[in-house]
């Protein structure tokens, strides 16, 4: 392989690359906002790390590319974002439906039991990482399930056209568009939907938990569960309620992913997941604003990352900046847990 | 009886908490449940509340045996409760601790009316309203954690060791508003250490001894005890 030296021009030579690794970096990091998201509820009221939420993502991307197949066809079209606005929004509510049914079922089936019966947190993380390449497995071998369930060969074709294993491509290519320049980088109106999309829906969830009556009994069995029950709060309840949000939130990230990257396939979401769970953690785990603030941080951070040290770089800029951050404040950013923060 | 306990068994794994408990709570008095660190006090309450597993036994409250019932429904029925330790939510506002004592119920004028009372039970809480309450003194969290459980509009109210970690001043103001809440209605059933207090504030009593009823008779009939007197109250009065 070529040596790269490390290329601090390429970052700080100018403000306009500065920016521009910056505006990218934002985009990225909003989408690891939202499934940070996921991971934290659950952290916060289980203590629990649900590591199957990757696979809650996973599954919402593939239900945003069959929605446009099912829609579309498989033919491969380019379309702008206002052409393809009425399919994405139904694919919005698809991978929503999917992602938090998948949530649900997996709090049902794998943890729910094992909390019952009083199992240690560890036996849980077990079961979650079973879960997990259980789901994904499954994803890959979706070309048998549709030759069980007798699939006739046209809808086989589009739910698996080629091999299960291989990436799976959105039929609808969406075109962004170019709508001003931030120094070198044009910002489109994809990464403007996907930023704002995602910080709107944060702000959505951050209201949810501090204002409302459900809200609040997640905090409060978050912060004291058996005050919460003494209070009246079924924790079962509220356990389904953080999974079933968790899923709605990974829905909507799986979207503005495939808006923005239009592929995906079985294990698209190990990476991802771990670095939105990487982002939950840098911002403090169970904490929602720190899965915002650590989300975005972990998007810029590799983006300048790998604008210094070359873009195969990225994932260990992202990695070693946790250990880091860790190092200084063994918290998080914003510290822990839901609603220790201050409301 | 309001509440009534009959031959009660809760176990922790193999290790028997309390063994055959039989006593009742009279509508509108104060019954105090004295003893030990470990004596089986607060399990006693945990399962009255429904957090802990009855192996033998009932509940009955007010006619209805809620030995199996979920801790929510108890809410509901109008049995409250401010557990040991205080147990306030400490990244919440005093008002949002207070809502979430009222959390089972809908009457949003009944709850406002509540509010009001718990206000003027405690105005320290009024003029804390909106502080976080992880920040609050152990006193103040005291006044919280009662003022929660009252914020359900108990029938009974099960106070567990309301004065622990206490200054002797404020142990005193919290017996007195303790009395007060008796008086405008509302029965209390109190788990206490502190025997000297829990009897004089009392109308029943009961002495419970690893994790069996040793002792029954009113508060003045066992403050005039002489073994309660030296195993709890340090011999005089």
């Amino acid at each position: 392989m070529k040596e790269r030296p490390l290329d601090f021009g390429a970052l700080f030579g100018s403000f306009d690359n500065f920016m521009s690794y910056t505006a990218g970096g934002l985009v990225f990091g909003a989408i690891y906002a939202l499934i940070a998201l996921g991971y934290t509820m659950v952290y916060g009221v289980l203590q629990l790390i649900n590591f199957a939420h990757s696979e809650v993502f996973m599954y919402g991307t593939f239900a945003v590319a069959w929605t446009f197949v099912f829609l579309h066809g498989t033919g491969r079209v380019n379309q702008s974002l206002g052409e393809a606005l009425p399919v994405l929004l139904a694919a919005l509510v698809a991978a929503m439906i999917v992602s938090a049914a998948i949530a649900l079922l997996l709090e049902r089936l794998a943890y729910r039991p094992l909390i019952k019966k009083g199992a240690p947190k560890l036996i849980a993380l077990i079961s979650a990482i079973g879960a997990s390449f259980a789901l994904a497995e499954a994803m890959g071998l979706r070309d048998r399930f549709a030759s069980w369930v007798g699939l006739d060969d046209n809808l086989k074709n589009y739910v698996v056209p080629g091999k299960a294993r291989d990436v799976y491509s959105n039929p609808v290519s969406i075109q962004p568009k170019g709508l001003f320049d931030i120094g070198g980088y044009s910002v489109t109106d994809v990464d403007l939907v996907v930023l704002f999309a995602a910080l709107a829906m944060m702000v959505a969830l951050d209201q949810f938990v501090r204002r409302t009556r459900f809200g609040r009994a997640i905090r409060a069995t978050a912060q004291d569960p058996e005050s919460a029950a003494l209070m009246g709060v079924n924790s079962t309840r509220v356990v389904q309620l953080t999974f079933l949000i968790g899923g709605l939130m990974a829905g909507a990230a799986a979207t503005l992913y495939m808006m923005k990257i239009g592929s995906t396939r079985q294990n698209a979401g190990f990476i991802l997941g771990v670095k939105a769970f990487t982002a939950a953690v840098m911002g403090g785990i169970g904490n929602l604003r720190g899965a915002l603030l650590g989300g975005l941080v972990l998007g810029v951070m590799e983006n300048w990352g790998s604008a210094v040290f070359g873009s195969e770089w990225k994932d260990v800029v992202a990695f070693v900046l946790l250990v880091l951050i860790l190092l200084v404040r063994p918290s998080g950013l914003l510290g822990e847990s839901l609603g220790k923060a201050r409301a | 009886m309001l509440l009534e306990v009959e031959g009660l068994c809760v176990n922790y794994g193999h290790i028997e908490a309390i063994r055959d408990i039989t006593f009742g709570v009279e509508e509108g008095t104060v019954t105090t449940l004295i003893g030990a660190n470990g004596a089986g006090k607060t399990t006693t309450l945990k399962t009255l509340s429904g957090l802990r597993k009855v192996r033998a036994g009932k509940v009955i409250f007010d006619g209805t045996d809620i030995t199996d019932m979920s801790p929510e429904k108890r809410v509901k029925m109008g049995l409250s409760q401010s557990p040991e330790g205080r147990g306030v939510f400490p990244g919440m506002t005093v008002r949002e601790n207070l809502d979430m004592g009222g959390f089972v119920r809908r009457d949003k004028a009944g709850l406002a009316a509540d509010l009001d009372r718990v206000m003027a039970l405690f105005p320290r809480l009024n003029e804390r309203i909106s502080q976080v309450a992880g920040t609050m003194s152990g006193g103040e969290q005291q006044m919280l954690a009662i003022g929660r459980a009252l914020m359900a509009r108990p029938r009974v109210v099960l106070l567990d060791e309301p004065s622990m970690g206490l200054a002797p001043k404020l142990i005193q103001q919290i017996f007195a508003i303790i009395k007060e809440i008796n008086e405008q209605g509302t029965t209390v059933l109190l788990v206490e250490q502190n025997a000297a207090q829990a009897l004089k504030a009392a109308d029943q009593a009961h002495v419970l001894e690893t994790g069996e009823l040793v002792r029954s008779g009113t508060g003045a009939e066992l403050a005039g005890d002489d073994s309660v007197r030296a195993a709890y109250l340090g011999g005089d009065l």
